[in-house]
């Protein structure tokens, strides 16, 4: 309570909120600024005639002479602080330093601010929280602004008052859940499975594991709702782990009513092991064609660090055929690395059920990786890529018209 | 961006600028930071401090500490101390931004000695930048107080925080003409700190260097610029530099230590498979030692327009001089007759060198390193490969020193020139780039300042010191 009060006192010192009120700035404000901003006001008036002399050092007297009271007030408080509440202080002059820190931070955050093993990741760390904070407090803003305007729209339905009928009783969500939930159990019993790899724990950092559990509910979602959905299995899934962790979060008491198999055993001890395809960036085969009579595994992993080779030596060591998509053969790539999300492969894989379409389903590779589908043999295309690159680098354009005359004729020759 | 007054302005001119100013939330804000940048007369900033703080009857963190940084940056002492005076009754704690700005402010100053208490504060709630020991080292060593200097750079080494060159230099400059052996040990201790994190000074810390040792009274040290010859002799004392061999502890180790991170790491299966790596121990076993080990497919690329297994040819039939056993690492898809690897070359080449060929998955670069240590110390290999990525397994930096060293010994790269008719190839160092001692000699090899310098490349240039 007492720090509380200490950080209502140090938001009302800051400048920042006397003229948000003023300029209607869109944070919650305090109760207590409003009529601050009113008296500041007043005071400012005072102190504009133009008859007075420029005392230079007359802030140093102003900041000097809030202190007396304060120290009274801020006396007892000075005994020694503990770790935690340090922290809290040293977040709190960060804050106030203009540094990316929340204003808000829990007890549980700020323990795992203290552990953070580097200055580096501290400072990320902090960032991360501040962006939280922030898409919260908009997220919530528009939540309110469209309540609102929900409102008036109410009023103004209220006063024409009129009650419009139809014949279908509004019930659109969960009659189409119902259809979903359908199809989902029809492919338990005939669907072609697909596998999903919960063996990456230990290769994952604990915010690897929550964006892979998210990506994952993404999937199970967009194959819920295809029209020939998948049989989804976690495999390797073990239960107390991480992975569950997350996933009771998000799904919270739906967990259990989920139309997946869950299992702890292996997929090779599931399904016969000629069946079994591993897709994974690193595999040297490419994958042709959309095979239904195959058991696919996607390897439940983030890796932002990029660990080349970790779901290919797990398909390596179980001895099972591996396969990566056809990205080089469709797409010319820019940039980015080739291994796509949880569920654009989820896209990707569904879409190819359907329509055996490489093209379709290759949309679903963010466009900033590539630069355009493949009409052309790839290495022919990839030098006007080399061309587009020393453009954009900003090379000068002689150079680059000599490199693309000489390839040319070269070409030439050779045919 | 806003251009900053030049004279101090009165609060209706500070209220007229801000409403003409886009965002007047941040006016104060944009307006400091155009000041520092500008490097405005503090009086300015005074007055607009002065309109906030009657205007709000407070002024916020961010703008004092804006402010602060424009007295350092103009070394106004006393207002360094007033604004400390302020923020100290003001705030219970202030952050690092503003500790390193009274720092840097107070050690500039004839108050330097109050940057040593800050530096104790920063202490209790977190640990201080290596720019915060700078300062205070600087600080204490300008003022002669030798000792002291150094107890803050042991105090900072021991915090695992790694000291600037200019810290380094500092020391040597300071420690001109006095006198001491307590003093020289230190000194001494500096040039084995690069010596063992191999690093190397540049053109104006060797020259405080070598001033330093000219002016040790009654040393009579003598220091010359030079190039060591390629045999490792140094033209000035004719001295033999010291050869990159490790000792057998760090050999073993360091193969001990490839054989952990680099091939199996934490997982044999990324890299290769335990029956594949066992199939090349045994292969190993049986017939090493070998005298050069040969990356095969990075040799083979050298020329682009030749076919890589005459590439490879050429590079075997230059290196097969003196009965040298060669070793060739390849993968198997070299042994499928196709347009680059011809059947009746492979199998020629076969005859000069053994061959080893791992599956077209697996990493060959983690091969070569294990057959080059396992034949022995005189065993060299040859790849143009600077193997960084291979250094970066390796989880510790001593470790990681070792296998540099091992590397600049034993390492033949492709002379630059490949375009001509025939391979050549660079001899690897036969001597080590480190700065090193006997006693009475020092070398230390430097580098020039905008010399763009790559970890792998090792500077040409060297200082030789000798007491005559």
């Amino acid at each position: 309570m007492q720090s509380a009060n200490v950080l209502l006192k140090k938001i009302v010192r800051s400048s920042v909120l006397p003229f948000a009120g003023q300029h209607g700035m869109k944070k919650d404000l305090l109760p207590l600024s409003r009529t601050l901003s009113l008296s500041l006001g007043l005071k400012q008036d005072n102190s504009c005639s133009p008859s007075e002399k420029l005392d230079l050092d007359a802030w140093k007297k102003v900041m000097k002479s809030g202190l007396q009271e304060e120290v009274s007030k801020t006396a007892p408080e000075h005994k020694e602080l503990s770790a935690l509440a340090a922290a809290r202080e040293l977040l709190e002059m960060w804050r106030l330093a203009g540094r990316l820190v929340p204003e808000n931070i829990s007890e549980e955050q700020l323990k795992t601010f203290m552990e953070c093993p580097s200055k580096s990741a501290k400072k990320k760390y902090l960032k991360y929280l501040h962006l939280k904070e922030i898409h919260k407090k908009n997220d919530k803003r528009k939540m309110d602004e469209k309540r609102e305007r929900r409102l008036e729209a109410q009023e103004q339905a209220s006063k024409t008052d009129e009650t419009k009928r139809n014949s279908f009783v509004c019930l659109w969500t969960s009659g189409m859940d119902k259809t979903y939930s359908w199809r989902v159990a029809q492919s338990m019993v005939f669907g072609q499975p697909l596998v999903f790899d919960m063996s990456y724990e230990k290769d994952m950092s604990i915010r690897e594991v929550a964006n892979t559990v998210r990506q994952i509910v993404l999937s199970e979602g967009c194959n819920r709702r295809s029209m020939d959905p998948f049989h989804i299995h976690f495999c390797n899934f073990k239960d107390d782990s991480l992975y569950h962790k997350e996933f009771l979060k998000h799904y919270r008491e739906a967990w259990g009513k989920l139309l997946i198999t869950v299992t702890d055993q292996c997929y090779t001890d599931v399904f016969p092991k000629d069946k079994l395809i591993y897709l994974t960036a690193d595999s040297p085969k490419v994958m042709k064609t959309f095979d239904h009579d195959k058991i696919y595994i996607i390897g439940s992993m983030v890796d932002r660090s990029i660990k080349t080779g970790v779901s290919l030596a797990r398909a390596k060591r179980l001895g099972l055929e591996t396969a990566a998509l056809p990205l080089e053969k469709y797409l010319l790539w820019s940039s980015g690395a080739k291994n796509l999300t949880l569920d654009q492969m989820m896209h990707i894989l569904l879409t190819l059920k359907d329509t055996g379409d490489w093209k379709k389903a290759l949309e679903f590779v963010p466009k900033r990786k590539y630069c355009s589908f493949v009409s052309k043999p790839v290495d022919e295309l990839k030098k006007t890529l080399n061309l587009i690159n020393t453009l954009k680098l900003g090379k000068r354009q002689e150079e680059v018209r000599k490199l693309f005359a000489k390839n040319y004729s070269k070409k030439l020759r050779q045919k | 961006n806003i251009q900053p007054p030049e004279k101090p302005l009165q609060a209706e001119e500070w209220n007229r600028l801000r409403e003409s100013f886009l965002s007047p939330r941040i006016f104060e804000e944009v307006m400091f930071n155009s000041m520092v940048r500008c490097n405005s007369p503090i009086d300015v900033a005074k007055s607009l401090l002065t309109h906030v703080a009657k205007s709000n009857g407070d002024i916020a963190y961010n703008l004092l500490v804006k402010y602060l940084a424009l007295c350092v940056q103009q070394g106004q002492t006393s207002e360094i101390c007033d604004v400390y005076d302020i923020m100290k009754t003001r705030f219970k704690i202030l952050e690092s931004g503003a500790y390193s700005l009274f720092i840097r402010g107070l050690s500039n100053s004839d108050q330097w000695r109050m940057a040593l208490t800050l530096l104790e504060e920063v202490k209790k709630i977190m640990i201080p930048s290596r720019t915060n020991y700078e300062s205070c080292i600087k600080a204490a060593s300008r003022h002669q107080e030798m000792n002291l200097a150094f107890d803050l750079y042991h105090e900072m080494l021991a915090k695992d925080l790694v000291p600037t060159l200019d810290v380094l230099q500092a020391f040597f400059d300071f420690s001109r003409g006095m006198k001491g052996a307590e003093l020289q040990k230190e000194l001494f201790g500096i040039l084995l700190y690069l010596r063992e994190n191999q690093i190397y000074p540049h053109r104006t810390f060797m020259r405080s260097i070598k001033l330093w040792f000219e002016s040790i009274p009654g040393g009579n040290w003598r220091g010359h610029l030079t190039n060591i010859k390629d045999s490792g002799q140094c033209p000035v004392c004719n001295h033999q530099l010291e050869d990159s061999d490790l000792t057998e502890e760090e050999y073993n180790n360091l193969r001990e230590r490839i054989i952990r991170d680099v091939i199996h790491g934490t997982d044999t299966f990324r890299k290769t498979s335990p029956q594949e790596f066992e199939a090349f121990q045994t292969f190993v076993e049986n017939r090493f030692p070998f005298d050069i080990v040969i990356d095969g497919l990075n040799v083979s690329h050298i020329k682009p327009r030749k076919m890589q297994c005459e590439n490879l040819f050429d590079a075997i039939n230059c290196l097969a001089k003196d009965n040298a056993r060669l070793l060739v690492l390849g993968r198997k898809h070299m042994l499928i007759n196709s347009s680059n690897w011809q059947r009746d070359i492979m199998k020629e080449m076969q005859n000069k060198a053994d061959f080893f060929f791992a599956e077209n998955i697996s990493e060959d670069d983690a091969f070569l390193l294990y057959a080059t240590l396992r034949s022995g110390k005189h065993c060299k290999f040859v790849t143009r490969d600077f193997l960084r990525d291979h250094k970066a397994c390796l989880s510790d930096s001593l470790t990681r020193h070792l296998f540099r060293k091992w590397q600049r010994g034993h390492q033949i790269a492709f002379s630059p020139s490949v375009e001509g008719k025939h391979i050549k190839f660079l001899p690897a160092f036969c001597y080590d780039c480190v700065v090193q001692t006997t006693g009475d000699t020092w070398h230390i090899p430097y580098k020039e300042i905008f010399e763009k310098k790559y970890s792998y490349e090792v500077p040409r240039k060297w200082l030789c010191i000798q007491q005559k």
